[in-house]
């Protein structure tokens, strides 16, 4: 605000409200009056406006670029019409006196989401999918909770966005004042942004599509391509009507002018989902906001790169128990820093310049907003970036500016007033005026000031006397308690100390019994024959009224008494506060505030940074591994899985992450790191063809029988701990596929285990495209869909492909210049079956039994479609020359069988019957825990039927990559190819032999001592967030049950193939 | 996650596998040892004592009569010549479902857990499927001998150790019962608030503490009325691990079940053996202090906690052996996918922790003499000693690694049939590629 304006008297005229509209003329001559905001006929008489307000005595905070000054606030029906000094009032204006307080303007809430009444009318003309409803309205929702009104005036929220809870693409949000819906004030902006997940909704069946975050993403994808479909079929539609007319349809059409014109709101439950976001709205050129979720500090520089503003929580975790050894040690560290670090990510976003609004989202309890906010701000969140974050910003981003956010004329009369700095910890929020309209705060604890805490001097009607007496209250479990005792002074004499030394000897108290307490009023009886025989036999009644200021915090209230005696006679009793030598009792409710101040004091003097680690746990990097220019690997058994075989005593030379020379006794160049593998066994990094660490995308989709549209791509998780325990095992890319739910499943995504990296980063750039396929007993065991055997799964995959290539055709035909039809719809299904025909996509085909691998092939063929790899393939032994003949390539398990009845046929044969008959064989995991050992596996090769060493060890090494069609890059140990490597301490093929260093792109990811440092630092770490937890054991604690707690979004989906598994349960695999 | 349909992928695949499952495997027992075996020049690991490089041993009905470099042939032995050859006491699987599992994912082929809680009157040895496809294929890779464990929510019955060949479950078995199996899971509640979980696994305490007084006063009812009929079969089951004749065979992993176990073993007077183990180094005083050994369920296992180090479970059994703690080494755990099916890796779960710290003879002693000792038949096997079973396989090379394989395998001096479907099917499949079908 403008200096100049802060003392203006400044009127606005024909402010112009929808809805309503305020006149103001010169308030010292004029009557300002206000027209009706509804049509509906007054019944009986009117009544008259309400009278203007002014605001005086308190400072005032305009907005978050101004300091507090002291000023007044002239309001008038929904509108303050000035604020200033020296305001001229209109008469009949009401003036409230506000001193001492401090007067922000009302803040603005932009995330809450709300569920839409059940059984909306659904459109016939929507989308096919239900989880794609961009029509709906979450103004629609017009349940009132009076609760959760009163919260968000404790907690000085005035508006808020409302956004559609349930489905994909879920609806449009609106702007609402915290005033009951039937209000005309109410509905402050209607369609704002439109709500987007990139996952399912929770509480829904899972057997219908889709029922994983993969298929979610890929269902966004399809539905924008359809809205930009439909948007151009219409256009070339409107200029030809001799083309078929576009089928109407309502969810298309909003989407297609959201796409062109509105504001996604993406919701991204955790850092990795913030990303995906990013990617999405880069996808599509959409404007796009973050719903975040407390983790962005987690992957700050790539959030901070894309740029979006964030709509951010405060729900920060609870203090994890510390109760019992056990309950500390099953809590992994990662929670444990994340309880750590979540506090301090608003600050961390605000320095890398992330633009933020802070939101109740997420709040099990709304009213404990801004005690979450002031932790923030504790933890070094600039208390005017989190007014603007809770004013301007949100203001502005939700089209409000223009009516709320700031205290200015022309501005809605929407304030927070609170009893000093909004921030600060123990200020409480007084009153909050929305729209106008005041709303006094409920203390939470009603009683916790009560006036009558104390002790009081009455003098009651004995049978013959008056009598002195004491009656004392004091606070007991948020409850006004009382008790009377006599002073035995049958006097009125007023001398404290004569009252104290006469008191002493006399311990006889009576309780108040049947005690009513309210606002003005206590209610209460007493047997006063207990106290002294003086008192007449029977029940009194005693009743308080404070008539005093409701303020009553400075002076003692006045207070009435009247006493109803057994006989039933009333009469008033002289009732006064004993001052000053009660303090014993005053001391009874101890302030919480003082004792939350002292503990916070601790917590600052003790916090020392904490280095961030990438991923968020144990064993995250605090940096990445460097890229020395040059390393030489000296004396080692190299096994190359190349033409050089394998080679004692020999050397391989690295330069700049590929190998540059292997032979004896090479000479080191410059600047070179030197490795000491005299006595160790070096090899390729083994790949591991069938995996599926590292995503958190589910897995499956299994909603459809055909989901080739969906994308392991899009679901990477770099922080799954598999990736180092893998990197361990001396594995160094991984092929993560897709389970094996659907005859043509998702897309898969060939990874290099570049631990502490990016997601981004983690991605094989190189390989090839691929997809998943599966046969046999899992994709028929879905009941009600199609197919349910053998027979229609070969139709099924056969009539996808014919069906890819009609599309294929219609859409040449349109480029080709055809125009008497509508344009070709984008069909992400087909586009990726239209890749494989087209040779850039691979197959990976989960297969078992010999009649579906030919009945396969011989469909592959018919297509000229050359398979990419069989999956499992157990009875691959059985047609070995057919898939020889085919160049299908063998991608199967060392010895596993008889876990279900279709490779009971299975036999550790299988690899040498497939390898002498001339098919490229390798041996794979499909489990995070086999994947570790795959070196052990590849011997089992000899074992079964004598593979030669050589040939065994390139089951897993170079095969894998010509498997995956990344033997260009890795695999073997042969110059110009990747420095992707295993340092063993003894012969590689042995289990007796374990991993002591692996190498990626010429970067050191893991060693023995590295991994005993990350140990020691982790056992640290851990101590010392055990310690902080300790200390602040007051910490907010959510009122759930640990069973209630909603379970986080990476943890909600499978790391394995629950259709390939029959319910195993092996460790901890995250 | 997605388990829609399951019913009728169940139905489907019974419509496949019934008639498959009622076939017996091809292999025919050996009979029983009617002259002397002697088998020449091979190293030969006792386990009890030191390795014999080309020495000789010799088999004299069904037990081993004598050990050492250079031993007289008796009259009419059959002698075998094993050069280069390695001859170690049969493998023991100490944990294992072989026998009672064909199919996993099929369930009318798995007989591993009976209905409920409380079955410690159920019996593994009853429901053994002598001619199981996945017995065979055990034997292959070394392993003679397994202790065969039901399975279950709680107290799960009672197990066996049996030998992996015979006719029948009774000429297979060697003991039983040989433990009652209980998984301590069970007594440790989900509840994640500590002061609940604690409230709520004293009543589970509670609960089993008056099972026990019951059966306790059940049998001194029972002794005094001479001609009295049982009545509670779980009761008079339960009596034979309060009388300490059979040891329960506890499964626990993480410290606290493991802790918890042996505190009311103790508080019993209750024979003890741990299952699992995963934390067992960290409870290694107790453990060591009321003599409870562990059965370790595997070192081919991810870490418990995603914090824990990558090789815990590789690390254990090296951990165990410093801590003074008695292990053995079982093979992968019961369940999907290994498991039964896969019983033939036992010696690279050793193997592994070989790479891991273990000294070589230990890995060995973990997957013979060790669990025969825990399991109550060192005085039959585990070891070549004199007055023991002719229970011994002969291998082409050092059984710990992969390239091995076991050439000759007796049991209780009957020769055992090495052949399996897997060699069957290999043969079968070889020919069609050799006639170049």
């Amino acid at each position: 605000m403008k200096p100049t304006l802060w003392f203006a008297v400044a009127w606005i005229t024909g402010f112009a409200i929808p809805g309503s509209a305020i006149q103001i003329v010169h308030a010292q001559r004029s009557t300002i009056t206000q027209q009706s905001t509804t049509t509906r006929p007054i019944v009986g008489l009117r009544k008259a406006d309400p009278s203007p307000v002014l605001l005086v005595g308190a400072d005032v905070v305009c907005d978050p670029d101004s300091p507090s000054k002291p000023a007044s606030i002239l309001m008038h029906g929904a509108t303050i019409v000035a604020v200033g000094n020296n305001i001229q009032v209109p008469a009949g204006t009401e003036t409230r006196t506000l001193s001492g307080k401090r007067i922000y303007p009302g803040l603005i809430d932009a995330m809450h989401d709300v569920e839409l009444p059940e059984n909306l009318p659904t459109d016939k003309t929507g989308y096919w999918n239900k989880n794609v409803s961009p029509e709906f309205r979450a103004a629609w929702a017009t349940t009132s909770n009076e609760n959760e009104r009163k919260k968000l005036h404790s907690q000085g929220i005035t508006a808020q966005l409302r956004a559609p809870k349930d489905g994909i693409i879920k609806g449009a949000s609106c702007v609402v004042l915290a005033l009951t819906p039937d209000h005309p004030q109410y509905l402050l902006q209607r369609d704002v942004f439109q709500h987007l997940a990139l996952t399912v909704p929770r509480g829904k069946r899972r057997d219908t599509y889709p029922n994983s975050p993969m298929g979610a993403v890929a269902l966004v994808r399809q539905a924008f391509y359809d809205a930009i479909w439909y948007d151009k079929a219409n256009r070339v539609y409107q200029n030809n009507q001799t083309v078929p007319r576009p089928r109407p349809n309502l969810s298309l059409e909003e989407l297609s002018q959201t796409l062109h014109s509105g504001t996604f709101v993406v919701d991204a439950p955790n850092e990795r989902f913030a990303i995906r976001a990013g990617n999405l709205a880069d996808e599509f050129s959409i404007d796009m906001i973050l719903r975040g979720s407390g983790f962005e500090y987690c992957e700050l520089p790539a959030i901070t790169r894309q740029g979006h503003l964030v709509l951010l929580p405060v729900d920060f975790p609870d203090t994890p128990d510390t109760t019992t050894l056990e309950s500390i040690r099953e809590t992994p560290l990662r929670e444990w820093l994340h309880w750590y670090f979540a506090p301090e990510n608003p600050a961390r976003l605000h320095r890398e310049g992330v633009r933020f609004c802070l939101t109740t989202d997420g709040l099990d309890d709304t009213s404990s907003f801004l005690k979450h906010v002031r932790i923030a701000v504790d933890r070094g969140l600039d208390s005017r970036v989190a007014l603007a974050a809770l004013t301007t910003v949100p203001a502005e981003l939700l089209g409000v500016e223009k009516r709320t956010g700031k205290i200015q004329p022309g501005m809605m009369a929407n304030l927070v007033v609170a009893d000093g700095d909004l921030f600060a910890k123990e200020t409480t929020v007084t009153e909050t005026w929305v729209a106008g309209e005041r709303f006094e705060i409920e203390k939470e604890k009603p009683l916790a000031d009560d006036p009558l805490i104390g002790s009081w001097k009455v003098t009651l009607p004995g049978s013959k006397q008056r009598i002195s007496a004491v009656l004392v209250f004091e606070k007991k479990d948020d409850k006004t308690t009382g008790s009377i005792r006599c002073t035995k002074s049958q006097s009125t004499d007023e001398d404290p100390n004569a009252q104290q030394r006469e008191e002493k000897p006399e311990e006889t108290r009576v309780e108040l019994k049947n005690n009513v307490r309210q606002r003005e009023k206590l209610s209460t009886s007493v047997q006063l024959s207990k106290l002294s025989d003086a008192f007449p036999e029977g029940v009194s009644q005693l009743t308080l009224l404070i008539v005093s200021n409701v303020d009553h915090s400075k002076e003692s209230p006045l207070v009435l008494a009247t006493l109803t005696t057994p006989d039933g006679k009333s009469q008033s009793v002289p009732i006064r506060r004993v001052k000053r030598q009660d303090k014993p009792e005053q001391e009874v409710s101890p302030t919480p505030t003082a004792k939350e101040t002292s503990d916070s004091n601790v917590e600052s003097s003790e916090r020392k940074p904490i280095e961030m680690v990438y991923p968020l746990g144990a064993y995250g990097l605090a940096q990445r591994p460097t890229k020395p220019n040059a390393v030489l690997f000296r004396g080692a058994t190299v096994w190359t899985s190349g033409p050089k075989a394998k080679i004692d005593d020999a050397d391989v030379l690295v330069i700049d992450g590929k190998i540059a020379e292997v032979g004896k006794k090479l000479v080191a160049p410059k600047k070179c790191v030197t490795i000491d593998a005299r006595g160790k066994h070096l090899t390729p990094g083994l790949i591991d063809c069938h995996s599926h660490i590292a995503t958190d995308g589910g897995i499956n989709e299994s909603g459809q029988a055909i989901t080739s549209e969906v994308r392991i791509a899009d679901f990477i998780d770099n922080s799954d701990i598999s990736i180092y325990r893998q990197l361990a095992g001396g594995v160094t890319a991984s092929n993560i596929l897709h389970g094996s739910a659907n005859p043509i499943g998702g897309q898969n995504q060939v990874i290099k285990m570049r631990w502490g990296g990016s997601m981004e980063d983690l991605k094989f750039a190189d390989a090839p495209a691929g997809i998943k396929f599966a046969l046999g007993e899992n994709v028929k065991r879905s009941s009600g869909r199609y197919p349910n055997t053998r027979m229609g799964v070969e139709q099924i995959i056969r009539d996808q492909f014919l069906a890819a290539r009609q599309y294929d055709a219609d859409h040449k035909a349109w480029q080709d210049g055809a125009r008497d039809r509508l344009p070709p719809r984008r069909n992400l299904q087909l586009d990726a079956l239209v890749e494989i025909q087209t040779g850039d996509r691979w197959i990976h085909c989960h297969s078992y039994r010999q009649d579906e691998i030919l009945a396969t092939l011989d469909v592959l063929e018919e297509f000229n479609i050359r398979i990419g790899t069989l999956q499992h393939i157990l009875e691959g032994y059985k047609v070995a020359d057919r898939m020889a003949s085919h160049g299908a390539m063998a991608s199967t398990f060392a010895d596993w069988w008889a876990y279900k009845f279709e490779v009971y046929d299975a036999i550790p044969y299988n690899g040498v019957l497939m390898h002498d008959a001339g098919v490229v064989v390798s041996y794979n995991s499909d489990d995070a825990e086999l994947g570790r050992h795959l070196n052990a596996e590849a011997g089992k090769a000899i074992k079964y039927g004598g593979v030669p060493e050589q040939d065994a060890l390139a089951f897993v090494t170079l095969n894998p990559a010509k498997q995956l069609r990344i033997d260009d890059h890795v695999g073997s140990i042969e110059v110009g190819k990747d420095a992707d490597l295993a340092v063993w301490s003894g012969p590689p093929l042995s289990p007796t032999s374990r991993c002591e260093q692996t190498w990626i792109d010429g970067q050191k990811y893991f060693d023995l001592k590295t991994d005993r440092m990350l140990r020691a630092r982790d056992k640290s770490l851990r101590a010392r967030l055990v310690q902080l937890a300790l200390e602040t054991d007051n910490q907010p604690k959510s009122d759930k049950t640990k069973d209630e707690e909603e379970v986080k979004e990476a943890d909600r989906w499978e790391r394995i193939d629950v259709y390939c598994n029959a319910g195993r349960s092996q460790g901890e695999s995250r | 996650m997605n388990r829609v349909g399951t019913h009728f992928f169940v139905a489907t695949v019974l419509f496949f596998a019934l008639p498959s499952i009622a076939m017996p495997n091809d292999q025919v027992p050996g009979a029983p040892q009617t002259s002397p075996i002697l088998i020449r020049g091979a190293v030969l690991h006792p386990v009890d004592s030191p390795v014999i490089v080309r020495g000789t041993i010799l088999l004299e009905e069904g037990r081993i009569t004598a050990i050492g470099k250079h031993i007289e042939s008796p009259k009419g032995a059959l002698i075998i010549g094993a050069k280069g050859k390695h001859i170690y006491p049969g493998l023991i699987e100490s944990y294992t479902d072989l026998g009672l599992r064909e199919i996993s994912a099929v369930d009318v082929t798995v007989d591993r857990s009976e209905l409920g809680t409380r079955n410690p009157n159920v019996r593994s040895w009853v429901a053994v499927n002598p001619d199981s496809e996945l017995i065979p294929v055990a034997r292959a890779g070394g392993v003679l001998l397994a202790h065969v464990t039901p399975g279950g929510r709680f107290v799960q019955g009672q197990s066996a150790f049996m030998q992996m060949d015979g006719w029948t479950e009774k000429e297979m078995t060697l003991l039983a019962p040989s433990g009652l199996c209980v998984n301590w899971d069970a007594m440790q509640p989900r509840e994640k608030d500590s002061t609940k979980q604690a409230q709520q696994r004293d009543e589970k305490w509670q609960e089993f503490d008056e099972w026990v007084e019951h059966a306790k006063r059940e049998s001194l009812r029972q002794a005094d009325a001479a001609d009295s009929i049982s009545s509670d079969l779980r009761l008079e089951a339960l009596m034979k691990v309060i009388r300490r004749d059979v040891p329960l065979v506890v499964s626990a992993n993480r410290q606290s079940s493991i802790e918890a176990a042996v505190a009311y073993a103790a508080s019993h007077k209750l024979r003890l053996i741990i299952y699992g183990g995963y934390d067992a180094q960290a409870c290694a005083e107790l453990l060591k202090h009321h003599d409870v050994p562990v059965l370790i369920a595997g070192t081919y296992r991810l870490p418990l906690r995603r914090d824990d180090p990558y090789d815990s479970a590789y690390t254990l059994p090296e951990r165990l052996r410093r801590a003074g703690v008695r292990f053995a080494i079982g093979g992968e755990a019961p369940g999907y996918p290994g498991g039964a099916s896969n019983v033939r890796n036992l010696p690279y779960h050793a193997a592994c922790a070989v790479a891991y710290g273990l000294p070589r003879e230990h890995a060995v002693r973990s997957i013979t003499l060790s669990p025969a000792e825990i399991l109550g038949v060192a005085d039959r096997v585990g070891s070549l000693s004199v007055g023991k079973d002719a229970t011994l396989i002969v291998a082409d090379g050092d059984i710990l690694e992969p390239q091995t394989n076991v050439t000759a395998a007796w049991i209780q001096g009957r020769k055992v049939d090495l052949s399996s479907r897997h060699t069957m099917l290999f043969e079968k499949y070889k020919q069609k590629y050799q006639s170049g079908n």
